[in-house]
């Protein structure tokens, strides 16, 4: 027979079973793991006080696992079927026992001698793990809104107490990227998006306090106008390459001359806080990685004008009973740029469902969160529906009537 | 909650020392660096004494004695050796459980590349309060069985 002369693989069941995960690789991870220097991945899921702050329908309980710079959910996927992990084995099995499995008798005995060798099953697997990327992608923003105490206060006033709702912990290091860490830690992102979250809402870390903040959008804009004002008199081009150095100094120097230059505006604001506004608008390629002194920087001047009129609604008209004229706003807007820059001012360079119009000539801002909402919910149903026909998706064509 | 660490699959084999490919009885293709493969089949293998289940991940992992259950043979009818680019062999796979029954199955590539995962054990001191992970391998094909064992005679 054909089959007899072929190899045969005594297979056996070891005991106990060991433990083992199947985890289902997307190509981009395969090629990661399989790299020489392959980076150690995370397993990430927020502190529970976190997941409850940050609502999120879609999963209450999750696990992410994150690379470097990329996150994906983890879902365990049963199966009817089971998937055994085979390991070669020495084989050390009685001839008793073989004999349940192959000949007995003389003449089957040569059969059995032709076992090439001895696999065992050492585990076995009922589900595996599937790796999923949400549509909206993952955002550290949402958690680190949560997770970062309110960074407030009126520039300018010399109103020295700070707004805040928590003291920063006194033990420990004092090391910014340390503070940071703890922070991204409970964050259930990869750090590189984790990163990119913290640099987006201008968080910083405070060294003396021991603390991580966010400024309010106050705040921002409030920074926003000094250095804008120190950039002016200094005459420094903020659209071409610039000494961050040369325009901390300039923000100093425009309002603290007398006096003992650092002490004065330290109280102000913290230069941590000054550079993350800084490197938020500055040009994106440019931008060194957060662990990196940003020392050289230039500007971005259609990102950053956006992000000013963002901010400037955000602190002047955050709710709709607090929306102001429209022209009012643009006008506003214009005066926060750099002369050369003003022809960037427009409504429709603000981002997509930024912001609001309860009457034509009024405007208020609407909260990032807020907006996924809105652009989900019923209000925008035209929009849903313009969508919905350019779009060849069936899940889509098929998932809207049934919402009317 | 902390975040767990899972480390890359690293070159030191498995703990059982079983990767030598000399020892390896499969076909080149099902061949991985630590020597783990995989087996699909509909159902489960009952094993008498089987009375844990280690599906989850905190399964034993101080080892006591372990001793082999010979369950049957496993044959690729149309493989050869000599002849390893042909995937022809890859067609046909036979599962004899016990003598009397045989499945037939084939080799198949993995629509997408699956990670074995476990435990990492190896500092026992820190093992007390942080977990740790590691890929022990990353299998590409697996040898699946879709269908019902068949009577057949001894072979």
């Amino acid at each position: 027979m054909a089959t007899q002369a072929s190899q045969s693989i005594l297979f056996t069941n070891t005991q106990p079973q060991q433990g083992f995960r199947l985890l289902e690789l997307t190509p981009e991870l395969e090629e990661l793991l399989s790299s020489k220097d392959a980076p150690r991945l995370q397993i990430k899921s927020p502190s529970l006080a976190l997941a409850r702050a940050v609502l999120d329908p879609s999963a209450l309980e999750y696990v992410n696992l994150c690379t470097p710079t990329r996150t994906y959910r983890i879902r365990q996927v049963q199966s009817s079927n089971s998937l055994h992990i085979l390991q070669p084995s020495l084989g050390r099995i009685s001839k008793e026992d073989i004999k349940v499995v192959g000949g007995s008798d003389g003449a089957n005995e040569e059969s059995l001698n032709l076992v090439d060798g001895t696999v065992a099953a050492i585990a076995k697997c009922g589900s595996t793990l599937e790796l999923h990327t949400p549509q909206d992608g993952f955002s550290a923003v949402p958690f680190l809104e949560k997770s970062l105490a309110l960074f407030d206060r009126r520039v300018g006033d010399g109103d020295r107490d700070l707004d805040v709702d928590m003291l920063g912990d006194e033990s420990g290091d004092a090391d910014a990227t340390v503070l940071r860490e703890r922070v991204f830690a409970d964050v259930p992102v990869s750090s590189g998006q984790c990163e990119a979250g913290w640099m987006e809402i201008c968080a910083f870390a405070d060294e003396r306090r021991r603390h991580c903040w966010r400024p309010s959008a106050r705040m921002r804009l409030g920074i926003w106008k000094r250095v804008v004002e120190g950039a002016t008199l200094q005459g420094i081009d903020l659209n071409k390459q610039f000494l961050v150095r040369d325009l901390w100094k300039s923000v100093l120097d425009d309002d603290d001359d007398d006096e003992s230059e650092d002490d004065g505006v330290n109280a102000l604001f913290p230069r941590a806080l000054f550079e993350a506004v800084v490197r938020r608008v500055s040009v994106v390629e440019e931008r060194p990685p957060l662990s990196a002194e940003l020392k050289w920087a230039s500007l971005d001047k259609i990102e950053c004008a956006r992000w000013v009129g963002e901010t400037y609604l955000a602190a002047t008209a955050p709710t709709p009973t607090a929306a102001i004229g429209r022209s009012e706003f643009i006008n506003a807007w214009r005066d926060c740029l750099p002369e050369a820059w003003r022809e960037e001012v427009a409504l429709s360079k603000l981002p997509v469902g930024s912001y609001q119009n309860p009457d034509p000539t009024t405007i208020y801002y609407v909260e990032p969160s807020q907006r996924l909402q809105a652009s989900k919910g019923s209000a925008s149903a035209p929009a849903a529906a313009a969508t919905v026909k350019s779009t060849r998706n069936w899940h889509e064509l098929l998932k809207n009537p049934k919402r009317r | 909650m902390p975040s767990i660490p899972l480390h890359p699959r690293s070159d030191r084999g498995t703990q059982n020392g079983a990767a030598d490919p000399a020892h390896n009885p499969l076909p080149q293709l099902l061949q991985t660096p630590s020597g783990l493969a995989l087996l699909e089949l509909q159902g489960t293998i009952n094993v008498p004494t089987s009375e844990t289940e280690s599906d989850d991940i905190h399964g034993s992992l101080a080892q006591p004695a372990t001793y082999e259950t010979p369950i049957g043979k496993l044959m690729f009818p149309d493989y050869s050796v000599h002849n390893p680019d042909d995937s022809q062999w890859m067609k046909r796979v036979y599962l004899y459980i016990g003598r009397y029954q045989r499945m037939t199955g084939e080799v198949k590539k993995l629509p997408r590349p699956i990670a074995v995962l476990r435990k990492r054990c190896d500092n026992e001191i820190e093992s007390a309060g942080s977990e740790e992970l590691e890929v022990v391998e990353i299998v590409r094909y697996k040898v699946f069985f879709k269908n019902r064992p068949e009577p057949v005679n001894d072979v």
